[in-house]
């Protein structure tokens, strides 16, 4: 975990995610933005950068996905480095073509021939009565369709430099960021994270819980009351999902010995089902318990906000799943 | 003269891998594209080098007309190493990057925004090339290419739209699933420039491409041309041994043939001109043939290799 410095800038999350854009922006005129009223920056996170970057290079586009993140595509394997802010990730839904067999194929199918230096944001997560189609949070889909790079991060520090790490990378790279935490502070340490960091953070003893994004939150909330109780729980903040960062969650599970994963995804085929599985064949010797998975289960997310929280995975939740493993 | 030994390549080439299949030498599914080489031809002598175009799944004949190695095209269709995509894109994805052919693409209509990208990306980064997405009849009904529309049309891109209406969606004709007279009329209530042109005239598709090439580079935007061709052959090779006839024998001339005789009327064309037009390809063309058959597969850590930077 990097070190808090007193003199590091305080940001809030979807604003550090900007000012990761605006750094790129500043040294390399082939990053370009568009999207989805990315002038007003609904999200957060293309707030500001027309005032500095000019109409020339944010761009607010029709509401065609496919058409905006192909024609992204296309500049990328052109030699600019678009970043497209699809507003909300489920939207990504309405041009999967263009995620999964374009921009994840294309270096493949062309052995090699073409980069795709791309870059698409997306709000992922339940904020509060957005009802089914805005409060997904789809990261499992972006990994199993291949070929793309996937991060999430939890903190300003992890917006910033992630998004930095992304824009700089050849690859397509989905930048997911959660609307329930576009407000949080947090510090920007110099200290930069790299495609496959994961952010251990509190370091325990007892129970690792891996999550990313508003669960990665929770976790540290559940890690920080527990510890009151004389429990010390671990939390691998996965913030970059692909590459995984195995080595970081197996040397957490190994040192515990058990290991809950909590995840804003539905359940069956989600992200804590690969950590599962991916735990229980890299770390089964050193298991002292199951591991199990905390999700959404497998219902669209509810409007009313009281049937949104029962499904999304609450601190309450965290903890009590996390007790049960630490007594296993 | 050179139109007519490229469209000869394209048509020997075409009829090598329909040899090939029947031979049970080819692995995979391979859309030739056998009477529509007017229009590949039309369209990229209209083009310049640092042009960029996107293709189709029935692409060869695009990917002859770019001028790309006959030998590393037939490597790649035949699944060996030295393929431009190392053996790993096939026939539905034969790329040239480096030589503007951005990719053939497998998905219908698939290409079309990229080309909208490309072109962005080559006004801003000043480079002065254009670009051109072919796409068939089939992609006219596809969303995307209407999304492509748009954007292209806001931010006067210059990218030429080149729609190959073969008059088969598939195993479908066309007009069947296809509302209107016209595909080209579809651009015109987005402000494009739309023409249909007979795209078995190489000579009309090469001047209407100048137009529209022309139009592009000086700032003026997007141009929809539509090029009325047949296709020759089945959707795939080997599909009768499903499908039904469903075709009618195309009835258009040979584009081939429409233009040796253009050639020939204007004194250009002597006597025996086609033929040893003919042999000098197929002899390159089976020397090519040759070297890529006897090239080893792709090793098999390839096949984890390029998914990522």
């Amino acid at each position: 975990m990097t070190s808090v410095s007193p003199s590091a800038p305080v940001k809030r999350l979807a604003p550090a995610l900007a000012e990761g854009i605006a750094t790129c922006m500043r040294t390399d005129p082939r990053v370009v933005v568009w999207g989805e009223d990315v002038r007003i920056g609904v999200m957060g996170p293309t707030r500001g950068l027309v005032d500095e970057f000019g109409s020339e290079r944010v761009l607010d586009c029709p509401i065609s996905e496919a058409a905006f993140v192909g024609a992204a595509i296309g500049a990328a394997a052109g030699g600019l480095r678009p970043v497209v802010d699809i507003m909300f990730s489920s939207f990504a839904y309405v041009a999967f073509d263009q995620f999964a067999n374009q921009a994840g194929r294309l270096r493949y199918m062309t052995g090699g021939q073409v980069a795709i230096p791309l870059v698409i944001i997306g709000s992922a997560g339940a904020a509060g009565a957005n009802a089914a189609q805005h409060s997904e949070v789809p990261s499992a889909l972006f990994l199993a369709a291949g070929g793309l790079r996937v991060v999430f991060p939890s903190t300003p520090h992890q917006a910033f430099w992630l998004t930095r790490a992304a824009i700089e990378s050849d690859d397509p790279v989905i930048v997911l960021h959660h609307p329930a935490l576009a407000a949080t502070r947090g510090s920007l340490e110099a200290e930069p994270l790299s495609l496959g960091d994961a952010v251990v953070e509190p370091v325990g003893r007892d129970v690792s819980v891996l999550a990313t994004g508003l669960m990665a939150h929770r976790a540290r909330a559940v890690a920080k009351r527990l510890a009151g109780e004389g429990m010390f729980v671990e939390v691998v903040d996965v913030c970059t999902l692909n590459p995984m960062p195995w080595n970081a969650i197996i040397a957490s599970v190994t040192k515990t010995g058990r290991a809950v994963v909590v995840d804003e995804g539905r359940l069956t085929c989600s992200v804590a089902s690969e950590l599962a599985a991916g735990i229980g064949e890299r770390a089964h010797d050193a298991l002292r318990a199951p591991v199990r998975r905390l999700a959404v289960p497998d219902v669209p997310i509810p409007f009313a906000p009281n049937l949104e929280a029962a499904v999304v995975p609450s601190e309450e939740a965290i903890a009590a799943m996390v007790c049960e493993v630490a007594r296993a | 003269m050179q139109w007519l030994r490229t469209m000869v390549r394209i048509r020997l080439f075409e009829q090598m891998l329909a040899d090939l299949y029947k031979a049970g030498r080819l692995v995979g599914v391979v859309h030739l594209s056998i009477g529509q080489e007017a229009t590949a031809v039309g369209v990229c002598s209209a083009l310049k080098d640092g042009d960029q175009i996107t293709s189709t799944h029935r692409g060869h004949h695009h990917m002859v007309a770019r001028g790309l190695d006959p030998q590393k095209m037939f490597a790649e269709i035949l699944g060996r190493a030295g393929g431009y995509c190392r053996g790993k894109g096939g026939s539905m994805h034969v790329s040239a990057p480096a030589q503007g052919a951005m990719g053939a693409n497998g998905i219908v209509g698939g290409g079309i925004a990229h080309a909208v990208g490309l072109a962005f990306a080559a006004k801003r980064l000043g480079s002065g090339g254009i670009s051109a997405a072919f796409f068939g009849d089939g992609a006219a009904n596809q969303g995307v290419l209407f999304e492509s529309l748009n954007l292209a049309a806001l931010w006067q891109a210059p990218v030429l739209f080149v729609c190959e209406n073969n008059g088969y969606t598939e195993f479908t004709p066309t007009d069947a699933v296809t509302a209107g007279e016209s595909i080209a009329a579809r651009a015109a209530p987005f402000g494009i420039p739309a023409v249909e042109v007979d795209g078995d005239d190489v000579v009309a598709v090469n001047r209407l491409a100048g137009e529209a090439t022309a139009r592009a580079r000086s700032g003026r935007g997007p141009t929809f041309i539509e090029c009325r061709t047949a296709r020759w052959r089945g959707h795939h090779e080997g599909e009768e041994s499903y499908a039904k006839p469903y075709r009618e024998p195309p009835a258009a001339a040979d584009p081939i043939d429409r233009l040796e005789r253009v050639l020939r009327d204007a004194g250009l064309a002597a006597d025996g001109l086609r033929a040893a037009m003919e042999a000098e390809e197929e002899a390159g063309l089976a020397a090519a043939l040759a070297a890529a058959e006897a090239e080893p597969e792709p090793p098999p850590e390839r096949a984890l290799e390029d998914v990522f930077a």
